[in-house]
């Protein structure tokens, strides 16, 4: 009587299910998150009504509960959830539906045998977002909404380190607004951040969904493409640069045209560090620069 | 000296027999629970002090690089710590062959989540059937915290003497698990103490009493 009042008030979501898994118990706040009444769904089998259930995982861990009489796991990371139910939060936009962490255990009879097993369900969901929001905040930029400088170092270390291991093609080019200071002495810093995210978003459009494109620094980007021989990067990086060229950036009802160089780098034996890696590709990028700027430079073949 | 009195050598065979009946039977469900062939080694038990734990740990996994580990409490009449450790690049292949067909959400959730979750349920399952099989056989009922997982560490330091008490003795339940596609191998460790030994005593003449 006490547990049955428990069963329904506590706010997790609590199901029971017999071996043939159809459901002899299903708490209040099932009820309430899948607006099925445990009237309705109690006899049925659950993959009746949750046919997405119907997965080895979910098997297997039942399989294990009723064997082995052994708790199983489902986390958010991993499953996100057991349940499709309607994200209650205000955070509906990142996550389609409720995250839940859930867990699976034996229920036993008077003689010890699992003639049982339960479910339960808690929603997680603001955690999730929390979580989301501060690995987002820790590899993007806040302006742009691109990679961050931090998150370059990482992700060419590791695609360098891919490469020199296993082999395979790497190159980056880095560019930078030519005569940015301009902008900003002109236009105001405003327009200046305006330029930045026309640029990120520009670039963003037109590299390939296996490119990376960090912010540098400043008005310095740096784009990482993987599987690309030092020839297609120039390709790309030209394109990169007829693309500025061409883009025009209303700010204000001024319509402001910019243009970039770019400094391309593609991995060859004599380059022994992602550091080096980059260094080469910023030094095509100042010869870009000296030789009177919107245009594309490769970097130098000797001694590395 | 102390050693000798905590089980007698002939308990320690009997509970070596139960442990051979249960694994060979976990075994079995297993097969049907993952689908894939478990092998596990007749098991191996040491009485010893607390203090040497770490020392005999590490001469056990020494020739893996790296290792992962599952560890999970259970507690029952029969209660401990079981530790799963896995050799090295053990978590990839369990993902294949587990045949995880669902990326996690977002493109940023690294690999090493999947490889993390695999093998914390690839270890609750083992460490549920083992133990559940033995407590199954002892007539006890166990229940179990959520599994932690370490992920691909130097082995040196996985087991130091202060995660348990000094002053207790520790009767390890070691066995070699390797599975039979992929290549996945490594040790079970049940660790259990003092405070377990009287019933498992009395569970040990209750289980040998059906047979006489």
């Amino acid at each position: 009587m006490i547990f049955n009042q428990i069963f329904d008030a506590i706010n997790i979501g609590l199901v029971i299910l017999d071996r043939d898994l159809k459901v002899q118990k299903w708490n209040r706040w099932m009820e309430v998150h899948s607006g099925i009444p445990e009237a309705k769904i109690i006899g049925s089998s659950i993959f009746e009504t949750f046919p997405n259930l119907d997965n080895p995982k979910f098997h297997r861990s039942c399989k294990s509960v009723f064997s082995f009489g052994n708790f199983c796991f489902f986390s958010q990371k991993l499953h996100h959830y057991l349940f499709p139910f309607k994200s209650t939060s205000y955070f509906e936009s990142l996550f389609e539906y409720m995250q839940q962490s859930c867990a699976i255990g034996p229920l036993r009879d008077e003689n010890n045998v699992i003639q049982n097993l339960f479910i339960y369900v808690q929603d997680v969901t603001e955690v999730a977002v929390y979580e989301h929001k501060l690995v987002e905040m820790n590899l993007k930029d806040g302006l742009t909404g691109i990679f961050n400088r931090r998150y370059m170092d990482v992700k060419i270390r590791e695609e360098f380190g891919r490469c020199k291991r296993y082999g395979g093609e790497l190159s980056i080019i880095m560019f930078d607004i030519d005569f940015f200071k301009k902008v900003n002495d002109v236009y105001g810093h405003q327009c200046g951040d305006f330029i930045l995210k026309s640029v990120s978003s520009r670039i963003s459009s037109i590299i390939r969904n296996v490119d990376y494109l960090f912010r540098y620094g400043g008005e310095e980007f740096c784009c990482m493409l993987p599987e690309t021989k030092l020839d297609g990067a120039l390709q790309a990086a030209d394109r990169f640069r007829t693309a500025i060229m061409e883009m025009e950036s209303n700010f204000d009802n001024s319509i402001i045209k910019i243009t970039v160089s770019l400094g391309v780098a593609g991995l060859d034996d004599c380059i022994s560090s992602a550091e080096t890696f980059i260094k080469k590709a910023d030094e095509a990028l100042y010869r870009a620069k000296r030789e009177g700027r919107n245009r594309v430079m490769q970097m130098s073949l000797e001694n590395a | 000296m102390q050693e000798e009195k905590i089980l007698s050598d002939e308990e320690i065979e009997i509970l070596q027999e139960i442990m051979n009946i249960s694994f060979g039977k976990s075994a079995a469900d297993l097969a049907d629970v993952i689908d894939t062939h478990v092998v596990l080694s007749v098991p191996f038990i040491r009485i010893m002090q607390v203090p040497e734990l770490p020392t005999y740990f590490r001469e056990h996994v020494k020739e893996y690089k790296t290792i992962s580990i599952v560890e999970q409490k259970f507690w029952g009449r029969f209660k401990g710590d079981a530790l799963l450790v896995f050799s090295s690049g053990a978590g990839r292949e369990l993902i294949n062959m587990l045949q995880h067909d669902t990326r996690p959400g977002f493109e940023s959730d690294p690999i090493d989540i999947l490889e993390r979750e695999t093998l914390m349920e690839v270890g609750n399952i083992l460490i549920g059937a083992c133990v559940g099989k033995l407590a199954e056989l002892l007539r006890d009922v166990v229940t179990y915290t959520p599994p932690m997982v370490v992920v691909e560490r130097d082995y040196s330091n996985a087991v130091t003497e202060s995660r348990y008490d000094p002053d207790n003795t520790a009767i390890v339940l070691k066995t070699d698990f390797c599975f039979d596609e992929g290549d996945v191998s490594g040790f079970l460790f049940l660790i259990t103490s003092n405070d377990s030994v009287t019933w498992m005593k009395e569970a040990l003449r209750l289980f040998i009493e059906q047979y006489e």
